[in-house]
């Protein structure tokens, strides 16, 4: 008999740092892995974890199979693990699917990326376009971030003020969240005056550098007790994707996050999810890219970004109250960091930035240059 | 001298210097040796430095080259050059030997060469040739009624003098120029044979005076319609399809972490560590953070041998160029496993054994590492292993 729901027990996180240039990500899981088994308790073998998912990307980690690189230290030892190359989240909608479906009844997730171990995050977010024409063109997700910065700025009346003021507001909150790389407060004229990357993407307005690592715990209904009292259930999971040539997409649509938003919602039985979610976390790599996630989500209607960011939208949805990828997260593994900051709200365990009584939570998370896929957690206490 | 593929070792080396891009060469100050083995084979020696290649055969020794390339035989360097072959296979079934930097060579060289493509053996176009076909071209009905008798006076090289006389719905053509044309072209056969293949425009070279014509001008401009257009038997017809060879690089700075580091710091003082399970006791080489089997950390450490015992090893001989240094191993080679002294069963540790000893290696053979003059603290430190008599 499958399970009927599934749970995140606990969550651990490593700090994101900007160059971790004295820690092989071994070294940063390890300290990931024993501070979840001191949450839970949990052990390997007959009666304990059986099956390990892992989340890493082969480019940042400049190695094929690049899970085979961890596996002893997250306890793969004769058991099964798998690897989530897409992006973080998706391990916890796959890990979800292996519980429901009674294949196993305890999965642990475990991610990694350090984006400071090569070069440059540009030339490796280069190698994810085609070799013939976008590599050669210079795409990277930053100068694809620009194209789709300029064209949503123009259809959501977003300003360069906004851009400055989300990006305060993100490190406002991440002073609050020991597990955020940038913590240190800007004024929005610092943001303002910093150097244009790719415009109107200013160097404050692009999420820094950063390494880190992140751990969850996730069990059956029937067990979850054995590792938590605070169980957060996953409700909803989808997920959504957008044409790969760049090309051929209506950068401002939203079409995949939409997309993914409505089929998370309608298995999780949620008929509008600005009204259900206490609490709101995106991937927003660029600062243009909070206000229009939140559109995809449903928060405000199409072409309201800047409206919603002038009446307090991101306040009054508690959206990124970690500080969001903003405030430094590495590409792959932000999903997972976006759904340990929902789970900690859910269990109450988010210490400064405790939504009283929160009881839903959204977890958000995009790989692939300027939004093309999409991915959508719906969790509940 | 003998030809692969349509051309020979030679033919590569002489179009060099037409090749060559100074724009691309800014900075390079190479020396690159070359011996091809075999018949059709030779030495050649081309320094590149100042923006200038200078390529020159060479007797005997090659002399100091800052890489060499030592191919067995002339098909195979060819064929490499051609990219008929594969450098990597060519390297790996030891055809063709890198001494030096295989990587830089394997950048360098198509980054600073225009790619070397064999010569197509052209058909031989020539005024005569065109002219005395020219009966195949005729197009009767566009000359219905027509009659008109001019002629070309074509100087210089293959050229000659000839009249064409279009009469009741034919054209005949013979040699030497009649009294009675109506109109007679001057040119040199070149420019005849360019304008007929297309890479001479026809007014151009008129109005440049390349073209002389005498006579009634209205008639020299009608001459073309009433012929087909002669076709270039050179002419590609085939489409052209293209691969796209990069190289994907992007610098890593890989961290070794204190217990990786800690390998390596005993390298530095010619030891090899390994971190101890404090469950299973077991000795692990390379150390790690933790035990796989145990899921619990390592703290101790021990030295182990250096000398030790071979378990297990394999001959290798094929060798593909290191990523990361782009030298290429001399073939065969032994890749050995090695019980340290004082290492726990199966924790064996693979390295190379010196060439001079592999005829008497074997399963149990007693061996001791052999230092770097000064290890830096890199697995360069230990050259390899030899046996001990």
């Amino acid at each position: 008999m499958a399970t009927k729901r599934v749970a995140i027990c606990a969550v651990a996180q490593h700090k994101n740092e900007p160059d971790l240039w004295y820690r092989r990500f071994q070294n940063m899981l390890l300290d990931v892995l024993e501070d979840l088994q001191e949450k839970t308790g949990f052990t390997y073998g007959e009666n304990g974890v059986e099956m390990i998912v892992s989340t890493s990307d082969d480019f940042f980690d400049a190695r094929t199979i690049s899970n085979n690189g961890v596996t002893d230290v997250i306890g793969g030892q004769y058991l099964a693990e798998e690897k989530m190359a897409q992006e973080g989240l998706n391990a916890i909608g796959y890990a979800n699917s292996i519980i429901l479906s009674g294949h196993k009844d305890l999965v642990l997730i475990m991610g990694h990326c350090k984006e400071s171990q090569g070069e440059s995050r540009n030339m490796i977010t280069n190698c994810g376009f085609d070799p013939f024409y976008g590599r050669a063109t210079g795409l990277d997700y930053l100068n694809a971030a620009g194209l789709q910065a300029q064209a949503y700025m123009r259809k959501s009346s977003l300003t360069d003020d906004q851009l400055a003021e989300i990006v305060v507001r993100s490190r406002q909150w991440a002073a609050k969240n020991p597990y955020a790389n940038a913590r240190e407060a800007v004024p929005a004229g610092k943001v303002k005056a910093s150097p244009m990357l790719c415009d109107p993407i200013r160097q404050l307005h692009a999420y820094p550098v950063s390494d880190g690592a992140v751990g969850l715990l996730l069990a059956s209904e029937e067990r979850a007790k054995e590792f938590t009292d605070k169980p957060v259930w996953i409700t909803g999971f989808a997920n959504c994707m957008d044409t790969f040539f760049f090309g051929d997409r209506d950068l401002t649509s939203n079409f995949a996050l939409k997309k993914a938003t409505a089929n998370a919602c309608r298995r999780a039985g949620i008929q509008d999810l600005k009204k259900a979610a206490d609490v709101v976390e995106v991937m927003d790599c660029y600062a243009y890219q909070q206000p229009m996630w939140m559109e995809g989500l449903g928060f405000c209607g199409d072409g309201e970004g800047g409206r919603f960011v002038a009446e307090g939208g991101p306040g009054k949805y508690r959206v990124n109250l970690s500080g969001g990828t903003l405030a430094g997260n590495p590409l792959i593994i932000s999903g997972l960091y976006r759904a340990a900051e929902a789970t900690l709200q859910l269990q109450g365990g988010a210490g400064d930035r405790q939504v009283p009584d929160a009881k839903c939570a959204v977890a958000h998370s995009t790989n692939g240059p300027a939004g093309q896929f999409h991915s959508v957690l719906i969790l509940e206490a | 001298m003998a030809e692969f593929f349509g051309t020979t070792v030679a033919d590569i080396f002489n179009t060099m210097p037409k090749r060559f891009k100074p724009e691309a060469s800014k900075g390079v100050d190479v020396v690159i040796g070359y011996d091809c083995g075999g018949e059709g084979g030779g030495k050649w020696k081309l320094t590149v430095k100042d923006q200038v290649a200078k390529v020159e055969t060479v007797e005997g020794d090659l002399g100091p080259c800052t890489a060499t390339i030592i191919a067995s035989d002339a098909e195979t360097f060819i064929g490499v050059t051609l990219q008929k072959i594969g450098a990597i296979d060519a390297l790996s079934q030891g055809k063709m030997k890198v001494v030096g930097d295989t990587r830089m060579l394997m950048t360098l060289l198509p980054q600073i060469f225009v790619q070397y493509t064999v010569p197509e053996k052209k058909t031989e176009v020539t005024a005569r040739g065109i002219l005395s076909a020219i009966g195949e071209r005729f197009r009767p009905d566009k000359a219905a009624g027509v009659t008109l008798k001019y002629g070309y006076d074509l100087t210089g090289e293959g050229g000659g003098q000839f009249t064409i006389t279009i009469a009741d719905g034919t054209c005949t053509l013979k040699e030497g120029l009649d009294s009675d044309l109506a109109v007679k072209m001057t040119m040199e056969a070149v420019t005849y044979v360019g304008m007929m293949t297309g890479t001479i425009d026809g007014a151009a070279a008129f109005t440049s005076g390349k073209v002389r014509i005498d006579g009634d001008m209205m008639a020299a401009a009608a001459t073309g319609k009433y012929f087909d257009k002669y076709v270039d038997p050179n002419a590609e017809e085939a489409e052209e399809l293209l691969s796209l060879k990069v190289v994907t690089s992007i610098n890593q700075r890989f961290a070794t972490g204190p217990v990786m580091g800690k390998w390596f710091a005993g390298l530095r003082e010619k030891k090899f560590l390994a971190s101890v399970c404090p469950l299973c006791k077991r000795t692990l080489i390379l150390p790690q953070e933790i035990c796989q089997f145990c899921h619990v950390r390592t703290k101790e450490y021990v030295e182990l041998g250096p000398e030790g015992y071979v378990t297990n090893f394999d001959l290798v001989y094929f060798a593909s160029p290191d990523p990361l240094s782009g030298e290429v191993r001399d073939t065969p080679y032994a890749c050995a496993w090695i019980m340290l002294e004082g290492a726990t069963p199966e924790e064996g540790f693979a390295f190379e054994i010196k060439r001079e000893d592999l005829p008497k290696l074997k399963i149990g053979s007693r061996v001791r590492p052999v230092w770097a003059e000064k290890p830096s603290g890199s697995f360069r430190d230990i050259l390899h292993f030899e046996i001990i008599d």
